[in-house]
């Protein structure tokens, strides 16, 4: 037994190998280097100094709060659109089904820099669709990239783009996963297919849905790409600057990797707090 | 309480007819039961009764209305599915009160309707427990009991018991004749089950390849089935079926010569017209048919293929020539596996078909 043992770790050896030093390393490391000053060489030990600044820093809040805000708005819009979408997609009535999944997919393997570029000419002031679209039907153009509430309003719609499908093709495998006869027989309950879906489907659901929503809460924990690219560095002024920008600034282009690195562990903590109060909240009766 | 009438009924699922003009009447109170192999139409049949499935042509009426084109949940059916079809999120007592509750029925009756339901089929300890903390049995019983609930007057039970266990299925069956006899409603049973169809039904309607071929009491079924279809599928172990050739016809009888045993001829009286001298026919004859040797009206030899002793009776698999017969003695508890034995068939007591399976009386 135990000989077999050895023999496994023996295989298991070289992956070991790599996740010790890539990612094992990094994660201990860093996490020392947040309790470090970093701004001078050499570095030296001083555990409050990253933690102490995060605390009093109006940049850490201000992104803390843009991060949050998407958060609350863009997680719940893009999970319950991605419930209709799957449930539209399940439908016995819907043509080409092969096609549409195929389409509320493609937007994950659509490379994040055109993506983004779209995004920008779509919401540009003068030329994009979106203000010529808003014109057509009466409505003012709107600044999208120079107000902060439009700005972030692209952000939220550009991520729910780009996620509401993914999450549509996992919520469908778990509505093809609730028999066909439990329908059936709420029927002949005389249960109408709104009861229905709120009684059955979404209970039934439930866990897949738990499961979209730390995924995305995850997801927008980490937030860069769309604030990076769309809105120009979290602009305008800071006003998209998520917590995934403010660590890039601070670890890349300020090199304070202390600092960084105890933004990052923050981020991931939050992200670890949300996810398990969402599991404690819709957690199972008994 | 209602019967149910089926005229003409025809199901087609794109070009292909799975349901060959059915006219099945059952009547009120009664308990039917429709028998015959997987894929017959029998579940596609129950669910047009249902509503589940549209009614490509014909007519099925409910307590004498009309309802080809009447909302499953006003047709006042409950059905029992195969697989229970229990909502896996309710606890029993949420899975008997739903529909109930969703139709804003008044809260006393609901409770009492399933108190009424958990007394009858004894789960009033289960109410609390979710589907997935049920054995199936239990569940089963949930699924009947949600059926009860609705006061329907015509059950609907689509192989109810294939998912439990011999020994499960033998105590729900009587526990379902029970409750037919104590609600005394409308019930209509699909299975594949003979054993289930001949110990449950007031009526059973034979099935095959979407057309009936013969609705009756159980024993008359058994005793007098229209075709050899019928004769093979009602009785446990299958009836017998020998090669034979009628040789001449001698008054109201005819002579027959069994093909794969030496020439034997047996005479048997018939009180239809005799078949052509010449025609291939087949003789049925039940397992329990067969009799010490000189009591019948013809002898065959065989020898034992394999013996099984079950106690009250043995079960001997024979060879003659390219036939196996199944022989069904308790006076057999001594043969063994290679014994050779002389068996007797009785006119009275084996039926004749003609080529195409069609009774000759
Ligand atoms: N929705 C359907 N579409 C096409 N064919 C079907 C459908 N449902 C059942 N059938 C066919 O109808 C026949 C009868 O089915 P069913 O009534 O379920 O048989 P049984 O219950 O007697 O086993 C089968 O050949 C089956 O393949
Ligand atoms: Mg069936």
């Amino acid at each position: 037994m135990r000989y077999q043992n050895a023999t496994a770790y023996r295989f298991l050896a070289p992956y070991l190998l790599i996740f010790s030093i890539f990612w094992l390393w990094p994660i201990i490391s860093s996490f020392l280097i947040s309790f470090q000053a970093t701004r001078t060489v050499p570095w030296r030990f001083a555990p409050t100094f990253n933690w102490g600044r995060l605390i009093g820093d109006p940049a850490f809040f201000n992104a803390l709060k843009n991060t949050l805000l998407i958060l609350v708005i863009q997680v719940p819009v893009m999970i319950t659109l991605a419930i209709v979408m799957a449930v539209l997609l399940n439908s016995p009535l819907l043509k080409a089904r092969g096609l549409f999944r195929f389409a509320f997919f493609a937007p994950v393997v659509v490379g994040e820099v055109a993506y983004s570029a779209v995004f920008r000419l779509m919401f540009n002031l003068d030329y994009g669709i979106i203000n010529k679209l808003l014109n057509s039907i009466g409505l003012p153009r709107i600044d999208w990239f120079s107000n902060v509430t439009p700005a972030m309003a692209v952000i939220m719609i550009a991520v729910t783009w780009r996620w509401a499908g993914y999450n549509a093709i996992i919520l469908l495998a778990g509505l093809q996963s609730i028999p066909q006869d439990v329908y059936e027989a709420a029927t002949l309950d005389r249960v109408s297919k709104l009861k229905q879906f709120f009684y059955i489907t979404l209970p039934l659901l439930k866990p897949i849905i738990v499961f979209c929503a730390v995924l995305s809460i995850i997801g927008t924990m980490q937030l860069f790409t769309e604030p990076f690219l769309i809105t120009e560095r979290g602009g305008p002024g800071g006003g998209t600057e998520t917590l995934g920008l403010l660590l890039y600034r601070q670890g890349f282009r300020s090199l304070n990797f202390g600092y960084a690195s105890a933004i990052a562990y923050t981020m991931a903590g939050l992200a670890i707090a949300i996810s398990l109060v969402q599991l404690w909240l819709t957690r199972e009766p008994k | 309480m209602a019967a149910v009438t089926l005229k003409n009924v025809v199901k087609r699922f794109g070009v292909f007819e799975i349901v060959h003009g059915a006219n099945i009447d059952v009547e009120d109170g009664e308990f039917v039961v429709f028998v015959g192999p997987s894929g017959c139409g029998k579940s596609t049949l129950l669910r047009m009764i249902a509503g589940l499935e549209d009614i490509s042509g014909g007519e099925i009426a409910i307590g004498g209305k009309l309802v080809n084109d009447v909302e499953p949940a006003d047709r006042g059916i409950a059905m029992v599915f195969q697989s229970y079809a229990l909502y896996p999120h309710m606890s029993v007592e949420q899975n008997l009160s739903f529909g109930l509750r969703m139709n804003g029925n008044p809260k006393a009756d609901t409770e009492r309707r399933v108190k009424r339901a958990a007394k009858i089929l004894r789960i009033a300890e289960l109410m609390k427990r979710r589907p997935r903390q049920l054995s199936g049995g239990q569940r089963q019983r949930v699924a009947i009991g949600r059926a009860i609930v609705r006061e329907p007057q015509v059950f609907l039970f689509d192989e109810p018991l294939s998912n439990l266990d011999a020994e499960l299925r033998v105590q729900m069956r009587v526990e379902i004749s029970r409750l037919h006899k104590e609600l005394g409603v409308t019930m209509i049973y699909v299975t594949h089950d003979q054993t289930e169809a001949m110990t449950l039904a007031d009526r059973i309607v034979v099935l095959n390849a979407g057309n009936i071929e013969q609705i009756g009491a159980p024993l008359d079924l058994y005793d007098d089935p229209a075709n050899r279809f019928v004769a093979g599928f009602v009785g446990s172990p299958k009836m017998n079926f020998l090669a034979a050739q009628v040789v001449g016809n001698d008054g109201d009888a005819t002579v027959v010569e069994l093909a794969n045993h030496g020439g034997t001829r047996l005479r048997k009286p018939l009180s239809g017209a005799p078949p052509a001298v010449g025609a291939e026919v087949v003789l049925g004859v039940r397992p329990e048919h067969f009799f010490d040797t000189g009591e019948g009206d013809c002898d065959i030899a065989v020898k034992a293929d394999v013996a099984e002793h079950l106690g009250s009776v043995s079960y001997i698999y024979a060879n003659a020539g390219p036939e196996e017969l199944i022989i069904e003695r308790e006076a057999s508890r001594q043969r063994a596996s290679g014994d050779h034995m002389v068996v007797s068939i009785k006119a009275g007591r084996s039926l004749l078909f003609d080529k195409s399976g069609a009774r000759i009386r």
